[in-house]
């Protein structure tokens, strides 16, 4: 079975299903689309070898005269990235969106999301990863739109007009790629390992700050970062749990496929500044999350500060010089990063959403909800916790990693990086004294604990960031940058 | 002649015939509609419209069936060429044809000279077509009137229409004088060969002295390159756009446009072979030219119209980069082919849902479109997928015409050609994106209806123009290939 296009088409299917069958249906369905794609993906764990690369590659001819092609394929990032998506998109389904139950356009827009999501994961061709990384902006913008809050349609268009210019450049990179390559193809594998572009000077360059920028928009990487809170604050809660959760990845999942795999040696002069910029997301996004009082735009800030890690991580491991090993280690715990703030992120979202469907979201309007709510607050310290990168959680080991790694070249931004993880330590710490600890008010004496609906879109995604907080070998083992990194 | 050297000679004719089946059913086309459109009561005259659909959508299928029936000729003692540009481009202009009359129609209905509207407009597909096929200096200049003469008529169609009859009468004094000014530059090439014949005028070409063949050139491209709306003879296009009836706009953006650049892809690689006095160049430098000032005069528009005239002279511009690629690269004619059929049916399927959008709101102006996707998500949709394709986004088929583009130029050693393109193709961002975000992002206008009264023949267009934008590009390994057999052109 071509594991890896069911896991694509799976949702797809379900997204022009959904539309011609009744409401009540478009939960089963969705659910069972979702499914599809997860067991699918487990079936490609199954049969994946950790140590040898690029595998399992599904090719179909599309357009053989300009060479582009169904291919999709994966190596340790493409995998673990689309399994963690599978997982969140699971999540995102059963919590659901919009009025309950599920409703068919719902049901639609979040399975034309995941198998966008999905096929940008897993492609290797250039034609279909920029064509599902568009996908996934449409149908991220239409559920901003018509289940956000208060100012979804301006919080859309800003997240719509950023990512979709951002997604220009990476287009022209891409036809820049495809032109320089000899014969002229989209295939991502030949283009990584031929790198038409290798040492070719300020053409490189400019391909290399094209792709750069259009990544960074996404990541998103200070200073082009300006969508994301607005965005967050507005998106429905299994929108931000699907935006942080997933869509942020591909900025960073492009910044290694792309910037480092094929354009190493643009990569690697530009490797300081682009580390110098993680660096500046870790502090800006740890210090204006200080600063928030409502709760859904800290969890955002702090999204900006974790993505910064991975950024130092992946300039770490493109600059010359740095060692073998700790290149392997920088860019492993890069992509644990992503997989942990993957977790973390979409549990503390879903947190956010749970106390905003009880009243408020509001920090200064919280307090003592620990009474009340005793499951809720311990879930919610947990994923604290693991935010701020305590060991035995999720965070730890990842930026513990990327650190590591980033010390060989750049000892200096790894050590003030470092400053970043005490200053989010404060910031949940602060936050969760507020929110939880002290005099219950009177309006939230009385508040439910979490539901079972509740408990069952949380713990799967708590008992992920436990593991591999424990247990890291468990998704390192898979990730093994070493059998990829150089095709 | 001997009897069997006449037997011949008719064998030759009849069998010309068939090559010529395609030109002849546009006349077919345009007799038979001012016939009908005679005969036929008013209320009747829409059945003009389908007789000249039905006659449009022939040519293409005739088209289709001399392509198949290759190798390529030269017919009627070699003034007419039969080959892959001819054909590609009689295909088009069938099926754009018919989808013209499609938009044409909720305009022309009730009015008093309907059918007679479809008439021109037959003729005029006739003109377009060989204006693209003539290999022979008076042919061209006669396609080259014929084609104007009714463009005018159109423009000019709403007598009562002031705007209208400006738009025409601009269009008439300035096609006037390029016509003549190309007439005029024609009369040099007949000096130099002594004959009408573009080939043997190629020859003749290499023994004139250098200023004068660049002279006789250059008035020659005036009248192509007006048709064409390359800068610097663009300058009525936008007025002409905004004054004529806009289902007339939409077919000049599209019919007499590309059969100019077809004939440009034709003439100037017969006339000046081998890329003497290095036309390329001058060719590509114009290309970078229209291109440019079309999408930076677009940014400011607030007019929709306005704003695809500017954005059809930049798509000119690109188009233009496959003329500009033919003699260094085998690339340019099946670039110019392939980005020729996916700006045909974008630009119609965009002119489509403008139209409908002024028939409900009687406005084209920007603020006409805020809000539109709430009130009208299908309509809406396809604007979308026609401004991103005209944009140039993938799989549409905008984005594999402009890569076919930027392939040639850069095979023809062009590359810096194709990164004015790429600068370009980020310049347009704005142009399109400020017509599509208000549409589908903005609050709608008080008091719009929940249907646009388009009528069928409008939506259907529509549908078809808009589906053809996606399958053009998400299918394009057909008419890719297609469009690789075009380049067989025979310069026999």
């Amino acid at each position: 079975m071509p594991w890896l296009t069911v896991a694509v088409v799976a949702p797809l299917l379900g997204a022009a299903l959904a539309p011609a069958l009744p409401d009540r249906a478009s939960r089963p369905l969705a659910l069972g689309g979702a499914l599809v794609s997860l067991l699918a993906l487990l079936a490609t764990l199954v049969r994946f070898d950790a140590g040898s690369g690029m595998q399992l590659v599904e090719e179909a001819t599309w357009i053989p005269s300009l060479d582009v092609a169904w291919r999709l394929g994966v190596d340790g990032m493409a995998l673990a990235l689309a399994l963690m998506s599978a997982v969140i998109f699971l999540v995102a389904i059963g919590y659901g969106v919009g009025p309950a139950p599920l409703g068919r356009a719902a049901a639609a827009l979040l399975l034309l999301l995941e198998g966008s999501t999905l096929a940008f994961f897993l492609a290797e061709d250039f034609f279909l990863f920029y064509v599902a990384f568009d996908v996934t902006l449409v149908a991220m913008y239409f559920l901003i739109a018509l289940w956000g809050g208060e100012r979804r349609r301006y919080a859309a268009l800003k997240f719509f007009l950023y990512t979709l210019v951002g997604s220009m450049p990476i287009l022209l990179g891409i036809i820049a790629l495809f032109l320089a390559s000899e014969p002229q193809t989209f295939d991502m594998i030949r283009l990584a390992e031929e790198r038409p572009l290798a040492g070719a000077g300020a053409g490189a360059t400019l391909v290399f700050l094209a792709f750069f920028v259009g990544f960074a928009v996404k990541t998103p990487i200070v200073p082009f970062h300006t969508w994301l809170p607005a965005a967050h604050v507005e998106a429905p809660t299994a929108g931000s749990v699907l935006l942080a959760g997933v869509l942020l990845k591909m900025g960073t999942y492009g910044l290694v496929r792309v910037n480092l795999q094929m354009l190493p040696d643009a990569f690697a002069e530009h490797a300081l500044p682009v580390a110098l910029l993680g660096l500046v997301s870790v502090l800006y996004g740890a210090l204006v999350a200080m600063a928030q009082t409502d709760l859904k735009r800290l969890v955002a800030y702090t999204s900006i500060n974790h993505m910064g890690y991975v950024v130092i991580g992946v300039a770490a491991a493109a600059a010359t010089g740095i060692s073998g090993q700790a290149r392997e280690l920088a860019i492993d715990g890069a992509v644990l990063q992503m997989l942990a703030h993957g977790f973390v992120t979409a549990a503390l979202f879903l947190l956010a959403g749970f106390i905003q469907a009880r009243g408020s979201r509001e920090l200064g309007e919280l307090g003592g909800l620990m009474k009340p709510m005793p499951v809720y607050g311990s879930l919610t310290a947990l994923a604290f916790f693991a935010s701020l990168g305590l060991p035995g959680l999720a965070q730890f080991p990842a930026e513990l990693q990327i650190l590591l790694g980033t010390f060989d070249v750049y000892p200096a931004i790894a050590a003030v990086a470092a400053i970043g993880i005490l200053l989010t330590a404060a910031l949940f710490v602060l936050a969760l004294q507020r929110a939880f600890l002290g005099a219950t008010p009177e309006r939230w004496r009385a508040l439910p604990d979490l539901d079972r609906h509740e408990l069952v879109a949380l713990l799967p995604l708590m008992i992920l960031v436990v593991v591999l907080g424990v247990y890291p070998r468990l998704a390192l083992d898979v990730i093994a940058s070493g059998a990829w990194l150089e095709p | 002649m001997t009897v069997p050297e006449m037997k011949a000679m008719e064998e030759r004719m009849i069998a010309d015939l068939f090559w010529l089946s395609p030109i002849g059913a546009l006349v077919l086309s345009a007799v038979v509609a001012v016939v009908l459109a005679l005969v036929l009561p008013r209320g009747r005259q829409g059945l003009v419209g389908a007789w000249v659909v039905g006659a449009h959508l022939s040519a293409a299928a005739l088209a289709a069936a001399c392509w198949l029936d290759r190798p390529f000729r030269a017919v009627m003692e070699g003034t007419v060429m039969v080959d892959g540009l001819s054909l590609a481009l009689t295909g088009i202009v069938g099926v754009a044809g018919a989808l013209s009359v499609g938009l044409v129609r909720p305009m022309a209905a009730g009015t008093d000279r309907e059918g007679e509207l479809y008439a021109v407009l037959s003729a005029s597909s006739l003109g377009a077509v060989v204006l693209g096929s003539a290999a022979d200096a008076a042919l061209l200049a006669m396609a080259l009137g014929l084609l104007s003469l009714t463009s005018f008529i159109m423009t000019g169609y709403l007598r009562r229409s002031v705007r209208g009859n400006e738009a025409a009468l601009k269009y008439y004094i300035y096609g006037t004088v390029a016509g003549a000014v190309m007439v005029y530059g024609l009369t040099f090439w007949f000096g130099f060969a002594g004959t009408t014949d573009l080939a043997a005028i190629g020859r003749a070409m290499g023994d004139v002295p250098v200023l004068a063949a660049v002279l006789a050139t250059s008035l020659v491209v005036v009248g192509l390159g007006y048709k064409a709306s390359l800068v610097p003879f663009h300058f009525w296009t936008p007025d002409v756009y905004d004054g004529a009836p806009l289902p007339v706009a939409a077919y000049l953006s599209v019919l007499p446009k590309l059969a100019g650049l077809v004939a440009l892809a034709r003439v100037l690689p017969m006339a000046l072979p081998d890329g003497v006095l290095g036309w390329p160049t001058a060719v590509a430098v114009v290309a970078a030219v229209t291109m440019t000032l079309g999408n930076v005069a677009a940014i400011v528009q607030r007019d929709i119209v306005r704003l695809l005239a500017y954005s059809s002279i930049a798509q000119a511009g690109y188009l233009l980069m496959g003329v500009a690629a033919i003699a260094g690269s085998e690339r340019g004619v099946p670039a110019l082919v392939y980005y020729a059929i996916a700006y045909a049916v974008t630009n119609l399927a965009a002119f489509g849902v403008v139209l409908a959008v002024q028939r409900e709101r009687g406005s084209v102006d920007l603020s006409a479109f805020s809000g539109l996707g709430r009130a009208h998500p299908w309509w809406t949709a396809a604007l979308v997928l026609a401004f991103l394709s005209l944009l140039g986004l993938p799989p549409l088929s905008g984005f594999v015409g402009k890569l076919e583009v930027f392939r040639a130029a850069i095979d023809a050693d062009l590359a810096w050609l194709a990164v004015v393109a790429v600068i370009n193709t980020v310049i347009s961002l704005y142009p399109y994106l400020r017509v599509i975000a208000p549409a589908v992002l903005g609050e709608p206008a008080s008091g719009s209806s929940r249907r646009l009264p388009a009528g069928a023949p409008l939506a259907a267009a529509v549908l078809i123009a808009t589906v053809g934008t996606v399958v053009v590009g998400v299918g394009a390994e057909p008419l890719l290939r297609l469009a690789d057999a075009a380049d067989a052109v025979s310069s026999q």
